[in-house]
Order: structure tokens, then sequence, then C-alpha cells
């Protein structure tokens, strides 16, 4: 009963236009954005080639990762040069994203393509599933019959979540085969299983709009009022919580502005270089003085900024698309965690190089710069395991909800 | 009818909705095998009610029905693997063919394992046209439609047929096609309850006839007696009458 349910729920989405406009458009949307993507990753690699440090040195920069086509996330942030200086850190900012619309539109990376489109597919699909065979009639002919609404609950969910899965798949693996054959680095077994987790986060995303959709669809007594119920949920769910869990946590936690920062390390800067005058202090010990107490400063400002970014994160998580954002970008090492990490990792760089850089600033050989992306395993025990479980636990809970609804739908 | 085993039964049935309104009133009914039964009444009277107690679409407030014996509210899908159900509006996928549909709904009533052959068998009994067996349903006239949903009833093949204002809405060739068809169904045995609002119809196949009222089934006459009866009157009558009378 459940497969007969499923076959009819294909068979209806490959005959009707609704279906093929839809994938086309979601198709062309992916393939677009992985040929976009990729070709600003080759624009981003080619300038990396460029400005890679001679050895010697002191500047910590990583080179351009892959899977950043799939989820730019803080890419553009991870890939800048931070050069070692002895009063600090300089960050160069100049190499960010080679195409400059990004900078006042979101990239339109995979993670957008999907977080955005394929969630509104999802619930394009799942809007009338239920009321529109209430409203044609055809649900008292299936229900006179020994199905059980579990069953078709069941069998439309997995109908149309095949219909939604399949040619997704397809477009993406034949984009990404294509990203692969052109020059530039190949899909490493690890990547590949980053990338297994990303599209496995995608799916999870996807089947928890179309459980939505569902829900919405056997509640509401016409498909016309479903549709418009969900597409203001889904404006909420997209757009605005994640935007107002963002807001609610900087009235929340106080972190100083850049201006304030830059205010306070001038007036630090011009009280030593006095104090360097009037002393006549070793420069290598005022030196040392200055960056432990820029040290301080930056300390204080990232606990604080720490602070404010866990509780935007925890507060955005009643956002489904906030959590797959989350999930995705830390699968593919371009997530908040990574970022933070690796701005730890370009400290303790400093705090090696700067002894032989204050000692003698001409000749002193700084140690290449080593960075390693955390594994997998460390990204999925640091909070992605739990982004995933996340958007699972609103799948079940929607689905959940829709069973609920269907037992109490009305059928006459 | 005596000697008629029943395959549909209805026992002390009542449904009162949250409203408060009482749409069915103690009903008491069955239908034998080979049996067709008329039920008649206006608009709310309780017929459609009654239809979808049988197919447990809505719980009963007190009582219960049996199809072939089995308690529709107890265990409503064993129950409906016995019943084949006819809408007043047949509505079909419109993007499928006529066979397509017809063979979703026989897998779903139990009938795996049809052949084309098979479901051509029984729309060409039913008189539909053989080009229209592969053709997509939403280019179907009602008439069209309604020889289908019927097909699917006779796909099914089940013991009780439950028709819901069958012949609503189609010219009387259709109608009389229909007809014809029950008469067949009959004839081997099936036990057909109908609602509809057409006195002569109702008269013509039922083997009993009964009125519906504010709920409540007001009267009940057998073939023999509305051969000396007139069940036109008797209807306008009891439409007429303020209070339902057992």
């Amino acid at each position: 009963m459940f497969r007969t349910i499923v076959r009819k729920e294909i068979a209806a989405n490959l005959l009707s236009y609704k279906f093929f406009i839809v994938i086309l458009l979601a198709s062309v949307l992916v393939a677009t954005s992985l040929f976009v993507m990729g070709r600003d990753y080759r624009n981003r690699l080619a300038d990396y080639q460029l400005i890679r440090p001679e050895p010697g040195r002191p500047i910590a920069v990583l080179p351009p990762n892959p899977l950043s086509v799939m989820a730019k996330g803080l890419e553009d942030a991870m890939t800048r040069s931070f050069e070692v200086e002895v009063i600090g850190i300089e960050a160069r900012t100049g190499r960010s994203s080679a195409n400059a619309v990004f900078a006042f539109f979101p990239a339109p990376d995979f993670v957008y393509i999907v977080k955005v489109v394929l969630s509104l597919v999802a619930l394009l699909f799942g809007f009338d599933l239920v009321c529109r065979e209430r409203e044609a009639g055809t649900l008292k002919l299936i229900l006179s019959n020994p199905v059980s609404r579990a069953t078709l609950l069941a069998g439309k969910w997995t109908g149309n979540f095949l219909s939604l899965a399949v040619p997704f798949l397809l477009v993406t693996g034949v984009g990404v085969a294509l990203f692969a054959l052109v020059p530039g680095p190949r899909w490493t077994g690890p990547m590949l299983g980053r990338l297994a987790l990303i599209l496995g986060a995608s799916l999870a995303y996807i089947a928890l709009f179309l459980s939505l959709g569902l829900c919405v669809s056997a509640l509401a007594r016409r498909s016309s009022t479903a549709l418009v119920i969900l597409l203001l949920v889904w404006a909420l769910l997209v757009f605005i919580l994640p935007n107002l869990g963002t807001l609610a946590a900087r009235q929340a936690v106080d972190v100083p502005s850049v201006k304030a920062m830059s205010e306070k390390r001038q007036q630090i800067w011009t009280r030593e270089v006095l104090l360097s005058i009037s002393e006549r202090g070793t420069w290598a010990a005022r030196i040392a003085a200055l960056n432990d107490e820029f040290d301080r400063l930056e300390e204080d400002y990232r606990l604080k900024f720490d602070r404010l970014v866990r509780l935007s994160k925890k507060i955005n998580r009643v956002s489904p698309a906030a959590a797959f954002v989350y999930a995705a970008t830390e699968i593919a090492g371009t997530g908040i965690g990574e970022e933070s990490r690796l701005k730890e990792e370009v400290i303790r760089y400093k705090n090696r190089a700067l002894p032989d850089l204050t000692r003698d600033r001409t000749s002193a050989a700084a140690p290449a710069f080593a960075y390693r992306c955390r594994t997998v395993g460390e990204v999925l025990a640091a909070g992605g395991l739990f982004d995933l479980a996340w958007l699972v636990v609103f799948g079940v809970v929607f689905f959940g909800a829709s069973y609920a609804a269907i037992l109490r739908t009305d059928v006459r | 009818m005596a000697g008629l085993s029943p395959i549909l039964k209805a026992e002390d049935l009542s449904k009162r909705y949250e409203d408060g309104l009482l749409a069915l009133d103690h009903l008491n009914l069955t239908v034998g095998a080979g049996e067709v039964y008329g039920l008649l009444g206006a608009n709310g009277a309780g017929k459609t009610t009654t239809i979808n107690l049988f197919l447990n679409f809505i719980p009963p407030t007190t009582g219960a029905c049996f199809i072939n014996g089995v308690d529709a509210t107890k265990d409503p899908l064993e129950a409906k693997k016995h019943v084949a159900f006819v809408p007043e509006n047949v509505m079909l996928y419109g993007n499928f063919t006529a066979r397509q549909n017809l063979e979703f709904f026989a897998k779903l009533g139990g009938r795996a394992g049809l052949t084309k052959e098979d479901c051509y068998q029984v729309m060409r009994r039913v008189s539909l046209q053989e080009k229209a067996f592969e053709q997509r349903v939403k280019s179907f006239s009602k008439g069209m439609r309604q020889k289908l949903g019927i097909s699917i009833a006779i796909i099914k093949n089940a013991p009780a047929i439950l028709l819901d204002e069958p012949t609503s809405g189609l010219d009387p060739k259709a109608a009389e096609e229909f007809l014809e068809i029950l008469a067949e169904l009959k004839a081997e045995g099936k036990a057909i309850l109908m609602s509809t609002h057409d006195i002569f119809r109702a008269k013509e196949i039922g083997d009993r006839v009964g009125i519906m009222k504010e709920g409540r089934l007001v009267m009940e006459r057998s073939r023999a007696e509305l051969q000396v009866e007139d069940l036109v009157k008797i209807y306008i009558d009891y439409m007429k009458s303020e209070a339902p009378t057992a």
C-alpha cells in the first residue's frame, strides 16, 4: 500500500508542469552557483599563487578552500594574509573575493541556494499534498480503501521527497564532477566525505521543509490558504529570525566597536612611545610591553566577541536555516568555529615569530605558518553534530505535527 | 430483508457534531446480499452522514455500523476491505489516464497484479468508450467519470457498495446506463446502499426504500409495498410533516 502511494506521488509529479518548472529552476540555480563559485575559487587560487609568502617572511596565509565553492561562509576572512609586525598583526583584506558584487549580495553558493531556493521548492511540493486531495474529492476515495492515514502521509512524504532529492543529487553530482574536471586541486577522500555530509545536511533541511508543508497542508482547508501561511513562515524562518537573533544578542552583549578598539590601540601606542623616549628603555622591552598590552586588549575583545557569537548562535537556532548554515559551513571548514581557531593559531604564530623580529627586523627568518583544518570528527564534536541532529529534530517535529493534523483532517 | 444475510448493518447509530447538530438519530438499518437499498431525503437529512459513518470518515456518537460483520469503528481498515464507494462527484487524478486511475485505486483496494486487459474489461463492462481507456481523465465528462468511478468499485470486488447520490448531474441516458450496471451488481449478490434525491430511480432499482428526515429514518417500504403505494406522495407528505415520526 505504502509503495503504491509512493509510486503514485512520483508519477503524479513527473506528469505535472509544476514539477518540471520547479526542478528546472532549482537545477539551473544549483548548476549556475557551482559554476560561478567555481570561477571565483579559481580566481582566488590564482591570487594566492601570486602573494604566497616567501620562506622566512612572517606572514600567515591560507590557500583558498575548495569546499568554499559549496559553502563560502567566512572564507574571505580566513584567507586574508596576516602579517606579523613588531607592533602586532596586520590583516590585509585586498585578496578577498574577486567578485565585487558579493560585497553587496550574499555569495550565491550552494548553501545559499539550498537555504533559500530549495526550502521554497520543498514547500511548493508540500503545500497542497493533503488539502488539494480534499478539495478535489480524491481523499475520500483513497480513504474509502483499507489505507491508514499514517500510511497515506508516509507515502506522500516519501514520494515527494524522492521527487525532490533525486534530481537535486543528480544536478549537484554533475556540477561537482564538472568542477573537479577543471585544473586545480582534486577532490580528495576526506573532502568527498565532507561533501557527502553537506549533501546529507541539505537533504535533512529540504526534508524538514517538506514536512512543514505537509503539516500546514493537512491543517488548512484550502491549498491557497496553505500557500500563503507557508510563504509567511518561510520568510520568518529563512530571513527574519536569523537576523533578529543576531540583533537580540547584540543588545545582550556589549562588544566594543572597531573604531573604539582602534582608538584604544592608538592610546597605548602613544603612551609606550612617550615612555620609551622619557625612560630610554630598551627597544625590545618596550615592544614586548606594547605587545602584552595589545594582547590583553585583543583577548578581552575576543572573549566578548565569542560570547556574542555563542549567544547569537543559540538564539538563531530557533530557525532551521541558521542551524543548516552553521552545520554546512563548519563541515566545509569555512564556519565560525574554524575561523576562531585560525585566529588563535595566528596569535600563537605571532608569539613564536615576534622574539626574532624584535631582535633583528631585517635578517630574522620567521618560521613558516602551518595550519591544520579540524577533522570532520572534531567539527562534529564541536557542535556540527548538534546542528545536524537539530535539523533532524525539526523534521521529526514537523512530521509528527503532520501526523497529528491528518488524524484530525475532516475528510467529508 | 428476510432470507438475506446483512452485509451492511447500522445499529442504533447516532451522530452529533461538535456544534450540537444531531445529524443522525438512532438509525437502524440493514442491507443484505443481492439487495439495493435506496435512501431518500432532503439535503441535511443524514444520508451522507450514514455513508460517512460506514466509511469511518467520522466516528459515531452512539451505536455501531458493521460491514460484512466487521465493526467499522473498531476495525475500520478490515471493514473497508469489504466495501466499495462511489461519491457524488467522482474526482480522479486528471493527469492520469483512466486505466492508471483504475489500477491505482484497485491496488489500494487490495487488487494487485491486474493486467491492462483486466482493467479494460471492467471499463468495457460500464460502457466506457475504448478510446477513453488511455486518455487523461481531465478531459472526461461527468458521465465518463461516474462510469470510471463505478469501474473502481467493481474492480475492488467487495461484497458491499456505498453510493452517494451517484446519478446526480447525469443526463437521463447516462443515469439509465448507471442503473443497468447496478442491476448487474445486485444480481451478482452485492449489497448496495444508495443515497439519492431521485425518487423514481430509487423506486425502480431499490428492493427497499427508506426516507430520512432530520437524521431519522422516518419511513421504510419494500418493493412489494411500493407496487400499491405512491412513493412520490409518501415522500412529499413526510417532507411537509412538522416532526419526524418513527
